[in-house]
């Protein structure tokens, strides 16, 4: 029973607080330090119970109460929310603290008088005074920058994977992101890898024990596009020592797409043709296009209105089954190998529709190598259909525009 | 715990539906910093304890279990001192590859592979610098005061390898056997192993990046990614029958490069 009353008692809150929130502007300004709680008893001439929460001073009237006109209207300068546990809204018989508030503490305007004068408006509802009207009640008080309706516009210039095992990933992402409401976005992008290759370990491997990772475990991902939703499900900011604000969210993204993949067939090589060496670049097969899914999370900091820093973790994650290089399947490798020892054309054997033989057939003009020394490279990807689930988890650093 | 995560997934399905977000209408706030920073640890002492997971595994696998004691000289920067203890092992992969080349007789000469030492008893001393202060707004009210740090230090760490290439007395090459189990198929029933096994003492450093929740008055949770830094050793040119036959063989490596661990480390700090 406890849980469903817990949720019950937070469905209930949930509204009440939005409502609570959204009448602010009927309402007083809000007092300084307006976060959740406040001590039963608030007086600002008591010393805080706890040496270590020195905080500085609450809002404090500068003038007596009786002075204070009836009706506030003009409003008072905002504090900001952290001041917690403390009385946020002084009684009408506070009188300012001994010590000199800061310079930046909230005042409230010279005419203007407390006005919690009841105890129906110092009662507080699940710890926050909501009759209270000096009180607004927020945690974080309201966002400075409001996101709903607005487009993002995300460069990750660097896109580095940092789960790479067997694989090693670099790019560059580009995402449009429609904030539909405040906490809701729908986005789309896309990443193009400038650098996907079999990672150190793995050639590590091979060269000293001659093992290597599957053909599926080391699939490499060239580009993927993806579409999905984003949410901001907290928010807050931080100081960078005392000298400047930043708001931040927390931003959860998931989608799905789609995504281009390849696999090493053989790495850079030296060639060596009539006494002269030629450098062979590295040579991927081509393995087709899989279903991507996407989920991640991360921080977004906005600078003020327009640009923000976003600084996420995403996994791109995609099925992978290793049984086609270039179109050829292990029955085409097999009569391509059989055909290369043999030393015959290629043309009239017997291969699949999409087997992609010029690619296994002929010299480089360039580095003389012969392209049919590949092909028992190619057979060895596929004798042994493999698949995996490849999880590409990586560190996306970018900057936004919103507009 | 099922209730507390009811909770939690109510609240989070609660928040995502923008029922707040009616309450963010236009208003734009003063421009005021994290003022009145709740928590001030300055001139505190406090007792940490955390548990590391390993982020990512190669041929390795270390669950890191420590104990820390720190002093705040500033609320940005305290000195701590961590002591601790890495569980270790190897993981499967490195047990494949154990068991395979054994029988890999073709490959009759080969270098150790890299960052097969596994650290064991360690200590650091570093200073913790933590410019930010911040809070979060947490599933709508519940307001969460943190700190993000950079941790940087170090200490002496016991390291200890054990080869999966050489094996000195091989028992069974087809089936990759190299203990003295009872069974074939029996791994659990080995109580001695004949892989080469080292061990030392060496210069280790940390350095993390952390976030520190503050929870009420005197405790606290924190969220690390912490790198353990050491320098790598392994031999090369190794001759298989030389270690076969029990022998020494190859020579240390030029230039062996660092080994890093990296791991989220979960922690719980009192202060006093």
């Amino acid at each position: 029973m406890r849980p469903f009353r817990s949720i019950a008692l937070l469905v209930a809150a949930v509204p009440a607080l939005a409502f609570a929130q959204g009448a602010a502007p009927a309402q007083p300004p809000a007092a300084p330090g307006s976060d959740t709680t406040a001590p039963a008893s608030p007086s600002p001439a008591e010393p805080p119970e706890r040496q270590r929460t020195q905080r500085d001073a609450p809002a404090v009237p500068q003038s007596t109460p009786e002075a204070a006109p009836a009706t506030p209207s003009a409003p008072a300068a905002t504090g900001e929310d952290d001041t917690d546990s403390t009385p946020s809204a002084p009684a009408p018989e506070a009188q300012a603290p001994a010590a000199t508030p800061p310079a930046d503490a909230p005042v409230l305007d010279t005419g203007e008088a407390p006005r919690t004068t009841d105890a129906q408006q110092q009662r507080l509802v699940n710890g926050a005074p909501l009759y209270n009207p000096n009180v607004n009640v927020h945690i974080v008080q309201k966002k400075r920058f409001a996101d709903e309706g607005k487009h993002e516009l995300v460069l990750y210039p660097g896109v580095v994977q940092v789960n790479g095992k067997f694989t090693n990933h670099v790019g560059t992402a580009l995402h449009y992101v429609y904030h539909l409401q405040e906490n809701f976005a729908l986005q789309v992008g896309g990443q193009y890898n400038w650098y996907s290759d079999e990672s150190d370990f793995n050639l590590e491997l091979i060269d000293k024990v001659r093992e290597q990772a599957q053909a599926a475990s080391s699939l490499l991902l060239q580009w993927g596009a993806h579409a999905g939703v984003e949410v901001t499900p907290l928010y807050g900011k931080f100081a960078f020592f005392n000298n400047s604000l930043a708001q931040f969210s927390l931003v959860l993204s998931g989608g799905a797409g789609i995504g281009k993949t390849r696999h090493l067939i053989r790495p850079e090589v030296a060639n060596e043709v009539e006494g002269q060496t030629y450098q062979v670049p590295a040579r991927f097969g081509d393995t087709g296009n899989k279903f991507l899914g996407e989920v991640g999370g991360g921080f977004r900091v906005q600078f003020g209105e327009s640009y923000a820093i976003r600084l996420e973790v995403r996994d791109l994650i995609y099925t992978a089954r290793v049984d086609k290089v270039d179109g050829c399947n292990l029955a085409d490798f097999e009569a391509l190998e059989a055909a290369r020892a043999a030393n015959q054309p290629f043309e009239g054997l017997n291969l699949s529709g999409s087997c992609k033989v010029a690619k296994f057939d002929g010299v480089d003009p360039e580095t003389k190598k012969n392209y049919r020394e590949d092909i028992i490279l190619g057979r060895d990807l596929v004798a042994e259909p493999s698949s995996d689930v490849l999880n590409n988890v990586s560190f996306y650093a970018g900057f936004s525009v919103l507009f | 715990m099922k209730a507390r995560t009811l909770r939690v997934f109510a609240a989070l399905s609660l928040s995502l539906t923008a029922l707040g977000a009616a309450a963010q209408e236009d208003g734009v706030l003063d421009s005021a910093v994290v003022r009145n920073r709740l928590y001030k640890p300055a001139g505190h002492p406090e007792l940490s304890l955390s548990v590391g997971l390993p982020v990512q595994t190669h041929l390795t696998a270390h669950y890191f279990f420590n104990a820390g004691l720190a002093y705040n000289l500033f609320d940005t920067f305290a000195l701590e001192a961590r002591a601790g203890y890495a569980a270790s092992r190897h993981t499967g992969l490195a047990r494949s590859i154990s068991e395979s080349f054994l029988d890999r007789e073709d490959k009759r000469v080969t270098d150790e592979l890299e960052d097969m030492w596994r650290m064991g008893l360690h200590g650091v001393v570093g200073a913790r610098w933590a410019p930010i202060y911040g809070k979060i707004s947490l599933v709508a009210d519940i307001p969460v005061h943190f700190q993000t740090y950079l941790w940087a230090g170090g200490g002496l760490t016991n390291l200890k390898r054990q080869s999966v290439i050489q094996c000195t007395q091989v028992v069974d090459r087809a089936a990759g056997v190299c203990d003295n189990r009872t069974a074939v198929d029996d791994r659990g029933s080995a109580t001695e192993n004949y892989w080469v096994k080292e061990s030392r003492v060496a210069p280790v450093v940390s350095a993390a990046l952390g976030f520190r929740f503050f929870i009420k008055e005197q405790h606290g949770i924190r969220l690390e990614l912490r790198d353990w830094i050491f320098k790598d050793s392994y031999r090369v040119n190794l001759l298989r029958d030389d270690w076969e036959a029990g022998n020494p063989t190859g020579e240390p490596a030029g230039s062996p490069g660092l080994t890093h661990l990296v791991q989220f480390d979960l922690g719980y700090t009192f202060s006093f």
